[in-house]
């Protein structure tokens, strides 16, 4: 089945398909994406592919009833069928009170988020870039993994409002995870573009083996509190946590966000600003979210005070506000989160940071961030890919793995330093712009034997 | 409904691939359809239908491997795929050092289907949309409940397979499920939640008649008034002492530290880069005692009703039990038939992809902790002191699978062969071997089930597999429960 890929195609597509809704109100919603990645493990390509994909959902209303269906057949039967399957459930709901109804809504600015290199980006030459990693970690005795991936996104959204938004844009992710042992060195590095041809992956692919080779033998040491700095990446895997406890119009709007009923307070210390902002150029955001609302650039926390989190039309409505722009697929029960976060950097460099600590650590990223008390931002995770013990302002070399517990926001209220340098940092969905973090009381709960 | 004629012309296309093409190929066309049905504080939340459809084919050359997927599926789409997966192995091939080789398995024609005695789908939506207000209304009796949740998930699963070994398999496999969870909120800082029959809900193989099963009207009374208990519980106070476990804790904890780490491509270092390694190295294989004497855990795809349970995995590999630990001790893996191959063993028939999109890797089928004896009841009786917890609620483990952190709903002191305090937010910790080693009693069959986990993240890009863990409530000694004050 040929799936189509340009603006006209993908919009006249919607358009047919609304002419011929049997809803008083309808929605379509057309999510299109291509993958094509490169994995690798044990220094050789053991996974490699290439597929692609597009689907409709489908958000009818009839009667006040609102409903959802979704489909891969993108057909004219296959799409009339999704609209039956929503008008045979719209029969068995309730009129939906909280639903605010479709909206035409202004056509979003154009962001250049298209790179050809990105999505004609060949198997060969990710395996190329593979090649000359691995090669390098050969040459320290390290064996490298990770994944090489390029691909295009295209979203389209049409309802009978009037709404036509059109988003088609690339991406490129390159991660390395370098080893010479389970037990001994182990490092991590990541970078991610949407024009491939941004992606130093002989750099990535040093700072991971560089760190490998430092971190081997490491040494235990006890559990307790720490100051520590964060490399970006670990800032940002607590920054996503935020974004789904606290940044969340609809946890907000239940009562249960972090942020409900706080907007105002202080939550962090005052060298703490943290956006929602779709629009950075180096690597902008999809300009509008999936009702077709215009996002918006979004204050969560200025000057370390709570000021707001992202909606879209429904729990605006339940807040008494309005969309921010940041529906997910209405398919999606989670709830609108921020897709674009950046915390505002600081003045220090990694450098200064790491000469002003009498004793502390030094954090590549974590493993397997769980909520553990979310009532309190407080989360579970273990460190990864490098940690190191400084002690009067040098790092001494590097120590295993700890479990650490920290609440998100009271960590934050303990950043004492910021870094000047950010860089994009991307997971489940989300990216993030975001520099290193030095943080006093760091709780590590789980001492390595 | 797919075409069939061109589901065959396309599958028979990919399995007739000539040999100077690929050495192997596989074709997987796979049709998914899902329904859930949910409630939150007794209004719908969602209702929501979907339907994937799409192909997948897989191509071995020169020893390495392309794959190369696409929504819908005829014979010309076919040909440019396979296409597609031959010019990407080739480009695998480039990074090599040893050829893949693959365990053998036989070649079958065969055609497997859950047992289904009502077709969920075939349920009306008004039906299941009562019976889920009718659960709402049931967990509000409880004076001092102000947020419910209610749900129904079904999903259906047809796939077709074929291979360039002569492999024509055809499958069909249904999922039902469902659950509840009932908060009591004060002053929007404070919360007691609890959920049935466990969070996110249980999940089976089979029809309709999985939803009868699970008796959600018998839970809903306990379920409320555990919140509203909770609301003004402590947390429960750091100390080391003896650990009882749910059925369902017990099945995360098989999922976190027996499923995952004796996945043989994660073992070997295809996760390396994402969910990590795995401490069980081949060389502990007949020695290691991973778990006290009298503990056996197997991989049984073909245990009626888990939600790992399926007639073939995705490279035909027929399911059928193998035991991973016997008698306390690590004796096999869960593995595909490239991982098996590199220990000169058979496949376990582990190897799945979440759709059509995806590449199969090697996952968890069901994961079963054979029971021992008694019930739960017996095994509180039985314990003079320590703390029963209940109901996943955090999870965390490193990327090794040694140490965790897991977390239940609620807890109670166990003084005395009777249940005491009442306590929120309870965890507990420890380290993989060391805490399987622990476990002195394991209820029984009385007490056992199949539990579904629907949403197991692996790889890159990420997948989501539904996986079964077999378990009864059990009981570890010296382990370290609750936090610090």
């Amino acid at each position: 089945m040929s799936v189509p890929t340009d603006k006209a195609s993908i919009i006249k597509l919607l358009d047919d398909t609304l002419s011929r809704s049997p809803g008083e109100q309808t929605e379509l919603v057309y999510i299109g994406q291509r993958e094509a990645t490169t994995r690798f493990a044990e220094d050789v390509i053991h996974q490699n592919m290439a597929a692609g994909d597009a689907r409709v959902i489908v958000r009818l209303v009839k009667d006040g009833r609102v409903a959802i269906s979704s489909t891969n057949d993108l057909t004219s039967a296959g799409l009339d069928r999704a609209m039956s399957d929503a008008l045979q459930i719209a029969a068995w709901l309730a009129p939906d009170e909280g639903f605010p109804g479709f909206v035409q809504s202004p056509v979003a600015p154009v962001v250049e988020a298209f790179f050809p290199a990105t999505a004609d980006c060949s198997p060969a030459q990710r395996a190329g870039a593979v090649a000359a990693i691995v090669s390098a970690g050969r040459k320290s005795g390290i064996q490298s993994s990770g994944l090489y991936q390029t691909g295009t996104e295209t979203i389209a959204v049409a309802n009978s409002a009037g709404t036509r938004q059109f988003f088609a844009g690339t991406k490129a992710e390159l991660s390395v995870s370098a080893s010479d042992d389970p037990l001994l060195g182990q490092g991590w590095s990541t970078a991610a573009q949407r024009n491939v041809a941004l992606i130093d992956a002989e750099s990535i692919g040093r700072v991971a083996i560089d760190k490998a080779v430092r971190s081997r033998n490491p040494i235990a040491i006890p559990a307790g509190d720490y100051t520590v700095i964060l490399e970006p990446a670990a800032v940002g895997q607590l920054l996503l946590f935020l974004g789904f406890l606290a940044f969340s119009g609809k946890s907000f709007a239940q009562g249960r966000g972090v942020f409900s009923g706080k907007l105002g307070e202080t939550v962090t210390g005052a060298n703490i600003t943290i956006h929602e902002d779709p629009f950075l150029p180096e690597y902008p955001g999809v300009p509008f979210d999936y009702e077709g609302i215009p996002k918006q650039k979004v204050v969560l926390i200025e000057n370390g005070i709570a000021r707001g989190v992202v909606h879209d039309t429904r729990t605006a409505k339940m807040a008494g506000g309005t969309s921010t722009g940041h529906a997910l697929p209405a398919d999606n029960a989670r709830g609108p989160y921020p897709k674009n976060l950046t915390l505002l950097p600081g003045t220090a460099t990694m450098e200064e940071m790491i000469a002003s600590m009498a004793r502390g650590l030094l954090i590549t990223h974590f493993w397997y961030l769980n909520y553990l008390n979310p009532m309190k931002a407080q989360v579970s995770g273990s460190t990864r890919d490098g940690t190191f013990l400084i002690a009067n302002g040098a790092i001494m070399g590097p120590v295993k793995n700890l479990r650490a517990t920290p609440a998100i926001l009271e960590a934050f209220a303990r950043a004492e330093q910021i870094g000047r340098e950010r860089v994009f940092y991307p997971q489940y969905s989300a990216m993030m712009f975001v520099p290193a973090m030095k943080i006093a009381g760091f709780p590590f709960v789980e001492d390595t034997e | 409904m797919p075409d069939l004629k061109d589901i065959e012309q396309a599958g028979q296309l990919v399995a007739s691939v000539r040999k100077s093409q690929a050495s192997y190929a596989d074709f997987r066309a796979v049709r998914i359809t899902t329904e859930d049905v949910a409630l939150a504080d007794g209004q719908v939340d969602r209702i929501d239908r979907k339907v994937s459809f799409g192909f997948g084919v897989r191509a071995l050359v020169d020893g390495a491997w392309g794959f190369a997927a696409a929504p819908g599926c005829d014979e010309t789409s076919a040909r440019t795929v396979l296409e597609e997966a031959i010019a990407i192995a080739h480009a695998s091939a480039l990074l090599m050092k040893e050829p893949v080789t693959l365990a053998p398995v036989k070649a079958v024609q065969a055609d497997y289907k859950t047992l289904v005695i009502t077709d969920p789908f075939a349920v009306e939506l008004k039906e299941k949309v009562e019976f889920l207000r009718h659960l709402d209304s049931l967990l509000r009796e409880t004076e001092g409940i102000n947020q419910t949740e209610t749900f129904l998930s079904f999903r259906r699963e047809e796939k077709w397979f074929y291979s360039s070994a002569g492999a024509v398999i055809t499958q069909t496999i249904t999922h039902s499920g469902g659950g509840l969870s009932a908060a009591a909120m004060k002053s929007r800082r404070e919360i007691g939640e609890r959920s049935f029959p466990t969070s996110g809900g249980q999940h089976q193989t089979g029809g309709y008649e999985i939803i009868t099963a699970l008796n959600l009207e018998a839970g809903c009374k306990p379920t409320a008034e555990e919140a509203v208990t909770l609301l003004s519980a402590p947390v429960l106070p750091e100390r080391t002492t003896t650990l009882l476990l749910s059925g369902d804790l017990v099945s995360l904890q098989i999922h976190e530290s027996i499923g995952h780490p004796l996945e043989l491509d994660r073992v070997f270092g295809s996760e390396r880069n994402f969910s990590g390694t795995s401490f069980a190295a081949p060389g502990h294989l007949g020695t290691l005692p991973y778990a006290a004497d009298f503990v056996t855990v197997t991989s049984d795809p073909s245990a009626p009703g888990g939600l790992g349970t399926y007639g073939y995995d995705d490279e035909g590999v027929p399911a059928a039990p193998v035991v991973l630990i016997k008698d306390g001790v690590l004796v096999d893996y869960l593995s595909s038939r490239e991982t098996a191959a590199r220990l000169n063993r058979q496949s376990s028939g582990a190897m799945r992809a979440e759709s059509w999109f995806d590449l199969p890797l090697v996952r968890m089928t069901n994961i079963n902790l054979t029971p021992g004896s008694g019930s739960l009841d017996s095994l509180i009786a039985d314990t003079e002191d320590g703390v029963l917890i209940a109901t996943p609620a955090a999870w965390s483990i490193d990327d090794r699978r040694e140490k965790f952190q897991l977390g239940g709903e609620i807890a109670w002191e166990i003084k005395n062969g009777q249940r005491g305090q009442i306590y929120k937010n309870p965890v507990y910790s420890g380290t993989t071997v060391e805490f399987w080693r622990s476990c002195d009693r394991i209820c029984g069959p009385e007490a056992y089930t199949i539990w579904g986990t629907p949403s197991c993240g692996k790889g890159q890009p990420g997948q989501n597999m539904r996986t079964g863990q077999g378990a009864s409530p059990a009981r570890f000694r010296n382990v370290k429960v609750g936090q610090a004050a």
